[in-house]
């Protein structure tokens, strides 16, 4: 086959068919680990010089936040919630306090606002420089997993669902209209495909029931899907946990593609293959924690060739680390997977 | 009883506000605090953890359980502490350096207390020292280390390895959790517990008492 673009090989997975060879992408790789590699690169050229087939763009990197304890690195986000940063989440500070700590807080609510200029600007970059070559890929974060970490807070919002629903819905069409705004001007400037984030799972397994997940959850998830459908854009999922109990309804939102199919949570990739092969692309299958972290280098090319022998077959399948490229794994290890994939992965497939 | 099966049915109920009603009848018949807590807490919230272990229940009605235990709680430890009720043990806890995750701890912490633990919740972000420094002067049991990413997980091994270096591990048991931890894991830095999640978690820490 010819040669295809990091765009064109990667189009071809998320549509479920078989490209040139299996496609490689991260949703994020931390500093630690590019400069292990290659210093002083930014994510951006890293990619490029990786040859990986999509870039990324983080929209928790287009946020603004407020200083407010300096020592402690509390800073308030643009929804008003108090977030905790740490040196292991630079990007994705953890849940301080909510912006709605009580019902009657509703009414201060300000949503942030979308179009600031300075949201986008990474983005029209990587668009002018990549578009065509490599999948541009803007992330966003699921409504609901704002509502959960800014809006009301993790515990609230859990007792919100039994003991007012009606408040969750509230906040979640809040959440979901900042979103929807932000999906359109990423569309608009010309993104290749839209990955929503946050988590919907734990590692014993949802978070919540799949009736919660049902009524609260996946709504918000379909209405971005089926926008990016209506405008020709794939939209991917990525949700860390055991999500078996809830597959079918992330099949059922329209999503393209589902990321990381998480080992830690007991997920495996081969019968996520077997099961969903036919509904969706499945992204991830390359273990960051253990394996990358701290295995040898002849131990993660073995497990690249485990995850493409389980779900390449016939294209529809993005080999991936199982979250992402975060600070503890080894550099070492990355740049040996990442060859892996492409000495293992070119189809037809000749794996033993 | 009728009034303990019906507080031990609001716990798994997750109602809040009629447990406090039923805790405070059973305490105005006279019923034993310890008895209330034996009979009624540690009873419902083991049934809500079978539940959330059988994937039956999830994280809402995990936390709504919770709530309603420890309003139950907060009436029910002021007069145990009074006597001299026996605790299942010491429970040392805290999420260690560089992570600042609780929402698993806390329901940990909340199992624990409903299970007749005396628990110590030292908080998140806590350095080793603190956590060597606690062991040394405290009688605690066992010492609980969260980390919910794996670049924290780093941070519980050196907790593990500071307590070594300062002649305290042997002092106590360890139990290792969170998201990316596993069993193996556990294994690799020497803890003697480790469970997936909260209610597991509760049952192994009662194994390395001696009480399960």
């Amino acid at each position: 086959m010819q040669r295809l673009t990091g765009l064109e090989r990667i189009l071809k997975a998320v549509n479920r068919q078989e490209p040139d060879m299996v496609p490689t992408l991260e949703i994020d790789i931390e500093p630690d680990v590019i400069n292990g590699i290659r210093p002083g690169l930014s994510y951006a050229d890293f990619c490029e010089y990786m040859d990986l087939d999509a870039i990324c763009y983080f929209d928790m990197k287009g946020k603004k936040y407020e200083v407010v304890d300096e020592a402690k690195h509390i800073a308030r986000d643009e929804w008003g919630a108090l977030r905790r940063f740490t040196p292991a989440t630079p990007h994705n500070p953890v849940p301080w306090e909510p912006a709605v700590k009580s019902e009657k807080d509703l009414t201060n609510l300000v949503a942030p606002d979308p179009d600031l200029a300075f949201r986008y600007r990474e983005i029209e970059q990587a668009v002018k420089t990549y578009k065509g070559k490599r999948a541009v890929i803007a992330t966003v974060m699921d409504p609901f997993n704002t509502v959960k970490d800014s809006i009301r807070g993790e515990v609230n919002i859990y007792m919100d669902m039994i003991k007012r629903p009606d408040f969750v819905d509230q906040l979640n069409e809040i959440a979901r209209d900042y979103h929807m705004k932000y999906v359109k001007s990423c569309i608009d400037l010309g993104v290749d495909i839209i990955w929503v984030t946050g988590d919907y799972a734990i590692t014993k397994g949802p978070m919540v029931s799949p009736r919660f997940t049902e009524r609260f959850l996946t709504p918000g998830l379909k209405q971005i899907a089926q926008y990016c459908h209506s405008r020709g854009v794939p939209c991917l999922k990525h949700t860390d946990g055991n999500i078996w109990p809830i597959f079918d309804l992330l099949v059922e939102t329209g999503i393209d593609a589902i990321h990381p199919i998480d080992p830690t949570a007991g997920m495996d990739l081969g019968e996520a293959k077997e099961k969903y092969g036919d509904k969706l692309c499945l992204i991830g299958g390359v273990d960051c924690g253990a394996l990358l972290s701290w295995g040898t280098t002849e131990e993660v090319r073995e497990g690249v060739k485990d995850a493409i022998r389980k779900a390449g077959e016939g294209g529809g399948y993005i080999c991936a680390s199982s979250n992402s490229i975060h600070n503890a794994v080894k550099p070492e290890n990355y740049v040996e997977m990442v060859k892996a994939i492409r000495d293992y992965g070119k189809y037809p497939l000749s794996l033993t | 009883m009728a009034v303990l099966d019906e507080i031990s049915k609001a716990i798994i109920e997750g109602e809040d506000v009629k447990i406090l009603t039923l805790t405070k009848a059973a305490l105005d018949a006279s019923v034993p605090a310890k008895e209330i807590l034996d009979n009624a807490l540690v009873l419902g919230i083991q049934k809500v953890g079978d539940l959330f272990e059988r994937g039956e229940y999830f994280l809402p009605e995990l936390v709504m359980a919770g709530n309603a235990m420890t309003r139950a709680l907060e009436l029910l430890e002021p007069i145990l502490a009074k006597g001299d009720t026996p605790y299942v043990g010491k429970f040392l806890i805290g999420t260690v350096k560089d992570d600042v995750h609780d929402i698993g701890k806390n329901i940990f912490v909340m199992m624990l207390k409903g299970n007749g633990w005396k628990v110590t919740d030292l908080g998140v972000d806590i350095p080793p020292e603190e956590f060597c420094s606690m062991i040394e002067k405290g009688d605690f049991n066992v010492l609980g280390l969260s980390s919910l990413l794996t670049m924290t997980m780093a941070r519980s091994a050196e907790t593990i390895d500071a307590l070594k270096a300062g002649g305290l591990r042997d002092k106590v048991k360890i139990m290792v959790g969170g998201a990316p931890v596993t069993q193996q894991w556990a294994d690799k830095v020497g803890a003697d517990g480790y469970a997936a999640d909260a209610p597991a978690a509760v049952k192994v820490a009662a194994s390395l008492v001696g009480k399960s």
